[in-house]
């Protein structure tokens, strides 16, 4: 059989992902997530003495610590393998991301297996968020002194 | 060229460990250890990756009653880098090693290169199979074991089961390889790691009509056409491949594929099982138990490999694949 | 049968017209200021608290209107110091600030209690991390 009428048969025996129901999946375990975060946030307001500005960094640290137990006993990557995106995208994903790298990796040591491999999954994330945040910022202190927005 | 063995050496034993996730296969019956930790209560993966093989070649000797000093050639591989696991079980076991990579196929592989040491007369006795661990291979073609990343329903999972057999020369009353041919490299441009039945597919094709061609058969002269791990989607192209070719449907029915059955239909498998511990599981303990009970009377075992690595996948590059294929036949 | 009854309550519960704009402390212009955020209405819910000179304005931006809170938090600054020139006025949009501020009804706080916590809550509102 040919290269390309193999790759024919390929695409019609192989099931289309469920994009529907996926996008469903994602979206309602990624709002629960969401929800979650925003239940933690108005404890530490009504609680404590944080204001919504300045509550965001317990919030998330919160948050990446539930992620974090959720990753060691081995049931995020349930939540994972049901929702996908919902699961990944929030700041939980990324904590998920480093602590599972960090368990995978015990066995070499804490300086060259955990420290070196802390950010295997997880440092495009923090690259591509901070050079997109230059460049972000950048562009608005351009279009500022231009006089086309305001701060 | 198929290779055809005068002498036909015999499959005189095979020794079979699993771990504990493998107790749901429908296979779990045939093995001769489930073990309750995947690690074999050592500190790391890979130790207990090592360990398990060195039990699959214990329970092989042991059923035939021979010890590791009456064994003259080990040949064995694993996914893992290197094959460190294997390598470090032959010092454990002290026999004369070679090891081999052919992926997931290492299981027919090795029988092969043990087939031609045998029918030399360089042999009385070798230990030839393969073995994969889920969590080191894991970890070294994906991803960390507790990321959350979402497999697709074409994936497959990868086994934790080591599968040795004992070969020796011909004995009547042993299953024993006539014919075997050694697969190409055959690349059909697949390149999805998560779909790996789609870029084995051509190679067990490629090999399964080599064999025939050259052995002037047909699939009805078998009574059982077994591919190691191409998986339920992967045994949908290749039956269609052979359709294509002129194969009736109802001969379909004598081919299967040992990674589309091993968890049964559960879903949380996905497309199905594979691993170099897969096929080898499968063949040297269900298959030849089956053929001394007398079920099966001439089989064919095709084991499929996909030739690929995290580098080669990351470069862009697509995924070439193996089979190799033993024609085994019990009087 | 009690489950579907709470739900139903609880839903209801929301409809019940709450206070929306209040105003604390010395009852000296309280309808004026009431007056003067019921023209912004951008303002959902408000809570002024008052003490001698100092005026502390807590809202709740609506819903929608809550991308540019800072900038009508600002409109709203300006407008209360333009009205008020002698008096300390601070406006903060912050859900902190409001609910503080309740509290502050709740309790019903007096003098030297209430004016301290007054400069407390402006400390706080101004506060970055």
């Amino acid at each position: 059989m040919e290269k390309e009428q193999y790759q024919q048969l390929e695409q019609n025996v192989t099931p289309k992902p469920p994009y529907l129901k996926n996008v469903a999946k994602a979206f309602f375990v990624g709002g629960f997530i969401c929800a979650i975060g925003q239940a933690v946030s108005l404890f530490y307001i009504i609680f404590f003495n944080f204001t919504e500005a300045t509550a965001g960094n317990p919030t998330v640290a919160t948050v990446v610590f539930f992620s974090m137990i959720l990753t060691g006993l081995g049931l995020y990557k349930r939540i994972g393998q049901f929702a996908g995106a919902g699961s990944a995208v929030p700041v939980t994903g990324f904590g998920n991301a480093v602590v599972s790298a960090a368990i995978e990796h015990r066995s070499e040591g804490l300086v060259l297996g955990v420290g070196g491999n802390l950010f295997k999954l997880a440092g495009s994330v923090v690259l591509f968020g901070v050079v997109s945040a230059f460049f972000v910022a950048l562009i608005k202190y351009i279009l500022v002194t231009i006089g086309v927005v305001s701060w | 060229m198929v290779i055809l063995f005068q002498t036909k050496p015999s499959l005189l034993a095979g020794g079979v460990v699993a771990g504990p996730l493998e107790n749901r296969s429908v296979f779990s019956q045939y093995f001769d250890s489930v073990y309750d930790d995947e690690r074999w209560q050592m500190k790391t993966n890979e130790q207990g990756h090592r360990k398990m093989i060195e039990e699959a070649c214990e329970y092989a000797m042991k059923k035939m009653g021979v010890q590791k000093g009456d064994i003259d050639y080990l040949m064995g591989g694993d996914l893992v880098n290197q094959m460190t696991p294997t390598n470090f079980a032959a010092r454990d076991l002290e026999i004369p090693f070679i090891g081999l990579f052919s992926a997931c196929a290492t299981s027919v592989s090795s029988v092969i290169i043990a087939c031609l040491l045998t029918e030399l007369g360089a042999a009385n006795f070798s230990l030839a199979g393969a073995s994969s661990q889920h969590n080191a291979i894991e970890r070294q073609f994906r991803y960390p074991i507790n990321y959350g990343a979402q497999k697709p329903q074409t994936a497959q999972w990868t086994v934790t089961a080591a599968g040795y057999a004992l070969i020796g020369k011909h004995r009547e009353e042993y299953p024993s390889i006539e014919a075997a041919t050694i697969g190409k490299s055959v690349d059909y441009g697949m390149d999805d790691p998560f779909h790996m039945g789609a870029a084995m597919a051509p190679a067990a094709f490629q090999t399964i009509q080599s064999h025939l061609q050259q052995r002037n058969q047909k699939i009805y002269h078998y009574d059982l056409i077994l591919t190691g791990d191409l998986g339920q989607l992967g045994l949908k192209l290749l039956k269609g491949m052979l359709v294509e070719n002129g194969v009736k449907n109802e001969e379909l029915t004598l081919l299967r594929d040992a990674g589309a059955e091993f968890y049964g239909q559960d879903e949380a498998f996905q497309s199905g099982a594979s691993g170099a511990g897969c096929s080898a599981a499968v063949f040297f303990s269900y298959v030849i138990q089956q053929m001394r009970a007398g079920s099966y009377k001439r089989v064919l075992l095709v084991a499929t490999g996909a030739l690929l690595s995290p580098l080669s996948y990351q470069q862009g590059e697509t995924i070439p694949c193996t089979a190799h294929a033993i024609e085994i036949t019990m009087k | 049968m009690t489950l579907p009854l709470l739900v139903v309550l609880s839903l209801l519960n929301g409809c019940a017209e709450k206070e929306k704009f209040i105003v604390y402390g010395s009852t000296q212009n309280e309808s004026e200021v009431e007056a003067l955020i019921k023209e912004e209405d951008y303002v959902d819910r408000s809570t002024v608290i008052q003490y001698d000179d100092s005026m502390l304005v807590a809202v709740q931006i609506k819903p929608w209107e809550k991308w540019k809170k800072t900038k009508l938090e600002k409109k709203l600054q300006k407008k209360f110091e333009k009205k008020y020139p002698n008096k300390d006025v601070f406006v903060s949009a912050d859900y902190k600030i409001f609910y503080e501020a309740n509290k502050i009804k709740k309790d019903q706080m007096e003098d030297t209690k209430l004016s301290d916590k007054i400069t407390e809550l402006k400390e706080l509102a101004k506060e970055e991390t």
